[in-house]
């Protein structure tokens, strides 16, 4: 039943283009200043007032930064660190919530409690006992020792995910595998999984950012250069007395370039994953 | 992620597989459930343990000393001292009346902006992806490099905001000086708090009412609902679950911050900003305090943990809405 | 030959070079040393293409491992480590987190350690050495160093109709009051921290404490230094200062100020010409000495120690690059990456690097060091909160200063 017409529901369609369009503007101003300075030669002090579009724009800050002390090393240590926890985060979390969403056991509320709780402490107090814990694991000074709690700090709220994502899954499906004989496992890998695709996709995604990101436990843990990851990069342009702010931005924008190619490339598994982790939660 | 039952449902987290008869099987088959069930969770949970929940038990240890950082140094015990002094430390409470402040700018305009975008981009549109991926944008930028950018941005004399509201809009009559005094400043921290998280609550409130049932949007139109109408009365009480978990972790996440008040105002001027997690850093890290640090980190746990009980309480409450 | 036989020559052609290697590997020693140069910067290509070869060659057994590290992080970096006892070798390390660190016994006593430490400490400026003094012992030397001078743009003093840098307080304040009729400040400041205000008490005559660094009351409030700041508040309220003293990140920056001609001064270290010369070439600065009052024209030390720490396993080695660092020679390739000289013997060379450089002399030869204590960053904290009221007008100089001057005292007991 159409009600005004076609006429209005264009009307309608424009208003809407032109909100989400000024919406854009504003959220993109920042960036378009970010670019403009990242394409301006030497900017090592910001300019006042402002100039949106650079006099001579150069691409020598991108040359810059990617031919800078060991760059490409960098970012190259960061993917296989993020590539790394994203997989074990996923391949762990996914056990777990597969065991709190099909199993009763005793202590499945302690547990569960216990991870809800660890989530709500600020993470930087854990800095120190972490340290130590790693000095005492002795992945110090590895990428290891990124590894290792880049995927501690994502089970939690994987798990949460994961976990209300499975709940969904008719356990008819179950019962029909058991019936014929399948275990846990395989009802796990051969069942679960492959219906979670889209709960998957958000929970790589969300991992992989978290670890794309992360600054201050790499900058603790790691002392050879040769392994330092992409955001102690970034921070390295930023100098005692002066930063280079030109560098500061183009190295940024590489360092944005994966994760948004990656949103943009499972944006519709992503959606739906939130769709049903989170409505469903 | 929060659920709102405290445990999942029996009924969905059945026993899958556990109903033969007879006792013998019954107790056998428990048996291996259970044994399954920790197989499942057991490495996981380790690594949790380990990595997460251990250094917790630490960190609570640290609080109750006057720890020494030098290994092997002496600790003077302390007791529950170091959160006495923080409940009677004037710059605590500020910190935290400062921490609420920056929430209650970010959460409602969080929820708002973002559920005002989701709603814009509920219908079949073109660029719809464009858009979505747009919005998300400041999501994935590290916080390090937008707060410097915000720095600029918020500059008295000169710094777009007030160029853009005083020179080209003459929305003011004089330059906002933003960053130099304390609620100018926080409302600032806000606004690039909220510019950097609505990309998120939007994507998650777009799923959202993109898995409300067309039947129930096209039983209100044909009782006469409008547009209007038919959101209030449809595709609200539908997400309503998703705001409420939206919002337990946008108040997390507001508790939380700390990088862009550490680059922005470094908690000045003369401390007038700081915030519970900067605080907590430097009694820590500049003036090697970490008995204190700590105890201020676990009072600010606790604040968090009561609040979101609070918060699931009063999403709970109406009728069924979980 | 034989199979038999070229096998038993391999093995042993294998074995030794294995034990060469080996051999060699041990005779290795690699020492690490923590900076916090930036990554693009000229001092680290110095270090990495010029210095550490030149070390390398002339002690053939010792390998030199640089690491850098952002400047703002370096500190909680080394606090980390000595938690979990993972420093390096050697560390540049900011004078004023040597007290700290070598209060928390991880720094190895240089006057003790060192046979060669009398000849070594002669040699250097006065006020950097004793940015490693505590309680008794040397725990360092100076690496590099800086302090604060006058630097100003020539250009928009003409502007001003002004035909120079003042060079009394007497001068600042009439000339303060002359630029601001045209528009300008002739002097920003960033801030009411040590760094920024000491200088002014120092030169105004004053101190923030006794000589012995044991007592902040009678001498932070004392008449000269509340004469001292009350001179800057005077400037604050009569619009002839910025507010960027209060408020830092509020306004705009003293480069940014000067670049554009609002601003025609400010006190900075040998860095800011650097910067202006790579980012700003059509802006030539220029320098004088810090105007005098009645305590003369005294400025404040910053710069950089080397240290050496206790869980060092390789201290002769390390011993050894530490003497290199201070060696003419290195001294003088960090001063053409903009890295001011410890050495008292930089006077004969120094000016013809950079000319500015030869204010930079005559203003060290008097600065001095701040409160040499591992309790500074909560001083240097009471003294910023405390001093920023006086010109936010919520209390008077002299109760702002009498006020921080209790806190610090009970600090430095």
């Amino acid at each position: 039943m159409v009600v005004g017409g076609r006429g209005r529901r264009r009307g309608a369609m424009a208003l809407r283009l032109a909100l989400l369009t000024a919406g854009v503007v504003v959220m993109l101003l920042p960036f378009a200043y970010m670019l403009a300075t990242s394409f301006k030669p030497n900017a090592m002090v910001l300019e006042i007032p402002l100039k949106f579009f650079p006099e001579h724009p150069t691409t020598a800050n991108y040359v810059a930064a990617w031919t800078s002390n060991r760059f490409a090393q960098y970012f190259l240590n960061s993917v296989i660190v993020a590539i790394a926890t994203t997989a074990a985060a996923l391949l762990l979390s996914s056990m777990m919530a597969f065991s709190f969403a099909r199993f009763r056991f005793p202590g499945r509320s302690l547990f569960f409690g216990l991870i809800l709780i660890a989530l709500m402490v600020p993470t930087m107090m854990m800095l120190i006992p972490q340290f130590l814990l790693a000095r005492d694991l002795h992945v110090l000074d590895s990428l290891w020792g990124l590894v290792v709690f880049y995927t501690g700090g994502n089970l939690g709220f994987n798990t949460f995910l994961l976990h209300s994502f499975f709940q969904d899954i008719p356990s008819e499906l179950d019962e029909a595998m058991i019936v014929d004989g399948a275990s846990p496992w395989t009802r796990y890998w051969r069942l679960i999984l492959p219906l979670s695709r889209p709960a998957l996709a958000t929970a790589a995604i969300f991992t992989f950012l978290a670890s794309w990101d992360e600054f201050t436990w790499a900058l603790t843990i790691i002392n050879d250069p040769s392994r330092y990851t992409l955001p102690i990069a970034i921070a390295l342009f930023q100098g005692q007395h002066s930063t280079s702010w030109g560098l500061v931005f183009a190295a940024s924008a590489i360092a944005i370039a994966p994760v948004l190619i990656i949103f943009a490339i499972f944006q519709r598994q992503f959606v739906a994953g939130i769709a049903s982790g989170a409505v469903k939660a | 992620m929060l659920p709102t039952r405290s445990t999942p449902s029996s009924s969905k987290a059945s026993a899958v597989g556990a109903r033969d008869a007879g006792p013998n099987r019954l107790s056998r088959r428990r048996r291996q459930e259970v044994l399954h069930a920790y197989l499942f969770l057991l490495p996981c949970f380790a690594l949790f343990a380990l990595t997460i929940l251990y250094p917790i038990g630490r960190a609570f240890q640290i609080s109750l000393f006057h720890w020494s950082i030098v290994p092997g140094g002496a600790s003077d015990f302390l007791g529950l001292k170091n959160y006495q002094h923080a409940l009677h430390d004037p710059v605590f409470w500020r910190a935290l009346a400062n921490t609420g402040f920056y929430m209650l700018i970010t959460v409602p305009a969080q929820i708002v902006l973002g559920l005002l975008a989701a709603v814009l981009l509920d219908a079949r549109m073109p660029a719809r992806a464009l858009f979505r991926t747009l919005y998300y944008l400041p999501v994935v930028t590290s916080w390090v490099v937008v707060s410097l950018v915000f720095r600029y941005l918020f500059i008295t004399q000169g710094g777009l905001v007030n160029w853009i509201l005083h020179d080209q809009l003459h929305l003011v009559a004089y330059n906002i000086n933003w960053l130099g005094a304390r609620w100018t400043a926080m409302t600032a921290l806000g606004i690039l708090g909220t510019w950097k998280g609505v990309g998120w609550s939007m994507v998650i409130f777009l799923a959202a009412l993109q898995g409300v049932p067309k039947v129930l949007h096209e039983a209100a139109a044909v009782d006469g609902a409008r547009a209007w109408g038919r959101f209030r009365a449809v595709s609200l009480p539908a997400i309503r679950p998703v705001v409420a978990f939206v919002t337990v972790l946008l108040v997390i996440g507001g508790f939380n911050v700390f990088i862009s008040v550490y680059l922005m105002t470094g908690g000045g001027p003369v401390d007038q900003t700081q915030v519970l997690l900067s605080y907590m850093y430097r009694q820590a890290f500049s003036f090697l305090d970490f008995g204190y640090g700590s105890a201020i980190s676990f009072l600010l746990t606790l604040i968090v943990f009561v609040i979101s009980l609070a918060q699931l309480r009063l999403f709970r409450r109406p009728a069924g809405a979980s | 030959m034989s199979n038999r036989r070229l096998l038993e020559v391999l093995a042993l052609a294998v074995l030794a070079v294995g034990l060469a290697s080996t051999a060699a590997a041990q005779a290795k020693t690699t020492i690490t040393f923590w900076t916090a140069y930036s990554s693009d910067g000229p001092e680290v290509k110095q270090l990495d293409s010029v210095i550490i070869p030149a070390f390398e060659k002339a002690h053939p057994g010792i390998t030199v491992k640089d690491v850098t590290i952002p400047y703002n992080d370096l500190h909680q970096k080394l606090i980390t480590a000595v938690a979990g006892a993972q420093l390096p070798d050697l560390v540049r390390s900011d004078i004023i987190w040597v007290p700290e660190l070598a209060n928390l016994g991880v720094l190895a006593p240089l006057d003790t350690t060192m046979s060669d430490f009398k000849s070594l400490s002669d040699s250097v400026f006065p006020g950097p050495l004793a940015t490693n003094y505590w309680k008794g012992h040397y725990y360092g030397l100076p690496l590099d160093t800086n302090t604060r001078i006058w630097v100003y743009d020539p250009a928009t003093l003409t502007k001003l109709g002004m035909g120079g840098p003042p060079t009394t307080f007497a001068e600042l304040k009439s000339m303060a009051a002359a630029a601001k009729q045209k528009g300008v400040y002739l002097y920003a400041e960033g801030g009411t921290g040590g760094w920024n205000i000491l200088p002014w008490i120092w030169s105004g005559g004053g101190s923030l404490t006794n000589d012995t660094y044991t007592k902040a009351s009678g001498y932070l409030d004392g008449p000269k230094s509340v004469a001292a700041v009350q001179m800057l508040v005077d400037l604050y309220k009569a619009g002839e200062l910025p507010n960027i003293i209060v408020n830092p990140n509020g306004g705009l920056g003293t480069y940014d100020g000067i670049f554009q001609g609002k601003y025609a001064s400010t006190l900075d270290g040998p860095w800011m010409f650097a910067i202006f010369a790579s980012s700003h070439p059509d802006t030539k600065l220029a320098g004088s000495m810090v105007p005098a009052g009645p305590g003369g024209s005294v400025s404040v030390v910053g710069g950089e120690d080397i240290v050496l720490t206790q869980q060092s396993k390789h201290k002769e080695a390390a011993q050894e690059f530490l003497r290199f660092m201070l060696s003419p020679f290195a001294q003088r390739q960090m001063a053409e990456a903009g890295q001011m000289p410890v050495l008292k013997s930089a006077d004969g060379w120094l000016p013809a690097i950079h000319g500015y450089y030869d204010t930079f002399l005559k203003q060290i030869a008097t600065a001095k060091p701040r409160t040499p204590t591992p309790k500074w960053p909560q001083i240097d904290q009471v003294m910023t909160t405390e001093i920023a009221k006086a010109f936010q007008g919520t209390e008077t100089v002299q109760q702002a200063l009498t006020n921080a001057a209790h806190q610090i005292d009970a600090l430095l007991q």
